[in-house]
């Protein structure tokens, strides 16, 4: 860069002095901005180093405290085989606790306290066999409300809510237990006649989704040359799982023997008082009976 | 086969795109799997159309299994029509409902008849214990439309109903009744939610968005839920405000929870509100009548757009409880008055 020759003619001396001036302006600007920004960097410099202070200074003493109290332990209880027999202990309860509360699903009704509220479990059964589980979540709130639940569109839910859940909680719980429980002992019912008992079905079963009208037609003798039986079942109590009507009607053939007549009759009534498949257990039974006297 | 009822099945073919045709023939269930397999479903559409026609002559379909094969291409393509949900109730003291499937599709099908000579009625029973009713509109001296069909989705023992948007507003009235009748129910009122998507709109109807329970057998226990700020990070970075974003997170997550949220198109708000100002004297403040105004969010998923506002830095933690009651609410049209 050339310098400033004073002795330049006039023009040239101008632009030169002017640029000289600009320089040192910029120059003296340029250390005033460094040094302006020194400052900040010291002054940000020990606010880190204040805010590290204020971190590392309760971690330090966590520490200091973690150690004391591990070197207290390790006073008080020198034999490092003790340590362990308390772990395995520990263990031994912890499993059994979930254990327990495993063990809980076999009462029908358990829970879980959840972050808002209640998680409530209903563990269906019917005869000693354990059946489908639905749950309710529950928010502790005024007014308690369902949040969200497993229970299936057809079963009354909110009507039982509506009448129990804000005045007596555990009335809700034992209603809406009751209908879950004569709901998954009709659908076992129903299951078991259609699988277990087909050959003795002329027909589908008809059913609906509650599993409280039933029907169905079937014969005694498959294949013979009797004629079948039409079963209507209603269960109109919504906590019994058998039903409150049926008719059982005979198909084809207007005058019906007398023993026709009394076999349609204690069909009505066996439909009425034992359980679905049970009944048809008993026919089964009785089939086989005939068959091997008759052979 | 009727000129009509052919043009209806041809019409409906021609909807279907290739990729499903086989799958909705073989719901149909009409053409047997001989008549399907001489079918070269690999020419052009139209060529495919005219064969499959032929087959339906041959085997003389009706109007009735037309309406069927209607059904079934509504069912794989639910998206395409607005749903709408009613809610049935039963006077005091009703029995207990003994549904009898044949018995409730008699009476329908007899009280929309009895109303309007010309109707046609067809059903198809689900799984999931619903059954779809189609109606195709006719009048005393018109013939049904079939282009132009309402459809109804009813899950039976409930006092649930979905029903299609249609232009047709003049038949809603009887198709209620109907419904309502043979379903045994006394009263039916139209709930404030509508959606494209039925699975989302039944799951918030019959709260069942959420099938996770918290049990004492559940694998781990609530876990620390990572910020997506990386382990791989060094650790002489900080987050300044990991507090506000921690709160953020936990607060959304009490609000929306884990699991997918139910799909709906959008909120709809009517305010019908005064003026609230802090300054006095304004023009505004003094007006007597309530401003009325319509807001309205839309997005393809609305649920899911509002859960990620908060956590985007878009919005504050909580959000208005008028945006996060939607699915327990089983609302998204609301009207919002001066109380």
């Amino acid at each position: 860069m050339e310098q400033a020759n004073p002795l330049r003619p006039d023009g040239e001396s101008k632009g030169g002095v002017l640029a000289h001036l600009e320089r040192l302006e910029n120059q003296t600007s340029r250390s005033r901005k460094r040094s302006e920004a020194q400052a900040q960097e010291r002054v940000l410099g020990t606010k880190i180093q204040k805010l590290r202070h204020l971190r590392d200074d309760p971690r330090a003493a966590l520490w200091h405290r973690r150690g004391s109290v591990k070197a207290c332990i390790a006073n008080v209880e020198p034999n490092r085989t003790v340590e362990v027999n308390e772990q395995e202990a520990l263990e031994e309860k912890l499993e059994n606790v979930k254990a327990i509360l495993q063990a809980y699903h076999f009462t029908g009704l358990s829970g879980k306290l959840t972050s808002r509220g209640v998680c409530v479990c209903i563990n269906t059964a019917f005869e000693g066999n354990l059946l489908d589980s639905y749950f309710v979540d529950l928010v502790i709130q005024k007014p308690l409300r369902i949040h969200h639940h497993s229970v299936p569109v057809f079963i009354p839910l909110e009507e039982i809510a509506a009448k129990y859940l804000q005045t007596n909680i555990q009335h809700f719980l034992f209603s809406l237990c009751e209908y879950l429980n004569a709901y998954s002992g009709r659908k076992y019912q129903a299951d078991r006649l259609q699988s277990d008992f087909a050959a003795l079905l002329t027909g589908p079963l008809q059913r609906n989704p509650l599993c409280n009208l039933l029907s169905f037609t079937y014969k005694l003798d498959p294949g013979g040359q009797s004629f079948p039986f039409c079963a209507r079942l209603l269960y109109k109590d919504l906590t019994a799982t058998l039903p409150t009507d049926v008719t059982v009607t005979c198909q084809g053939g207007e005058a019906l023997s007398t023993s026709w007549e009394e076999q349609r009759a204690s069909h009505e009534t066996l439909f009425c008082t034992k359980p679905l498949h049970q009944v048809f257990a008993s026919f089964a039974r009785r089939e086989k009976l005939e068959m091997s006297l008759v052979s | 086969m009727d000129e009509t009822v052919a043009e209806f099945i041809k019409r409906t073919i021609l909807k279907i795109p290739l990729n499903e045709l086989t799958t909705i023939l073989k719901a149909w269930d009409f053409l047997s799997e001989n008549q399907l397999q001489t079918v070269n479903f690999r020419q052009r559409k139209e060529s495919v159309v005219q064969h499959l026609i032929h087959l339906c002559e041959e085997k003389r379909a009706s109007l009735n299994d037309a309406a069927l094969l209607d059904i079934i291409y509504t069912q794989f393509h639910q998206h395409q029509k607005v749903w709408d949900v009613f809610q049935m109730s039963k006077g005091p003291g009703e029995d207990v409902d003994l549904f009898d499937m044949k018995q409730f599709k008699n009476s329908f099908k007899k009280i929309l008849q009895r109303a309007l000579k010309n109707v046609t009625v067809s059903f198809r029973e689900t799984e999931e214990n619903a059954v779809w009713i189609r109606i195709a509109w006719g009048t005393q001296y018109t013939k049904p439309n079939q282009y132009k069909p309402t459809y109804v989705v009813y899950y039976s023992q409930t006092p649930y109903a979905f029903k299609s948007s249609s232009t047709l507003r003049r038949n809603t009235p009887l198709l209620g009744q109907a419904l309502t009748v043979a379903s045994k129910h006394h009263q039916i009122v139209k709930m404030d939610l509508r959606s494209r998507y039925l699975d989302s709109l039944k799951a918030i109807v019959f709260k069942q968005y959420n099938q996770t329970f918290e049990t004492h057998n559940s694998a781990t226990p609530l876990q620390e839920r990572s910020l997506g700020l990386d382990i791989n990070m060094d650790s002489r970075i900080i987050h300044e405000n990991i507090v506000e974003k921690e709160r953020v997170q936990r607060i959304t997550q009490e609000t929306f929870g884990d699991y997918p949220q139910p799909q709906l198109e959008f909120a709809q708000y009517k305010l019908e509100t005064k003026f609230k100002s802090d300054l006095n004297g304004s023009i505004l403040a003094e007006r007597e009548e309530p401003l009325r105004c319509l807001i309205k969010f839309s997005s393809p998923h609305l649920l899911e757009a509002l859960k990620s506002l908060a956590p985007a830095g878009i919005a504050d933690a909580p959000l208005s409880p008028l945006l996060t009651c939607i699915p327990n609410k089983r609302k998204n049209y609301f009207k919002i008055r001066d109380k």
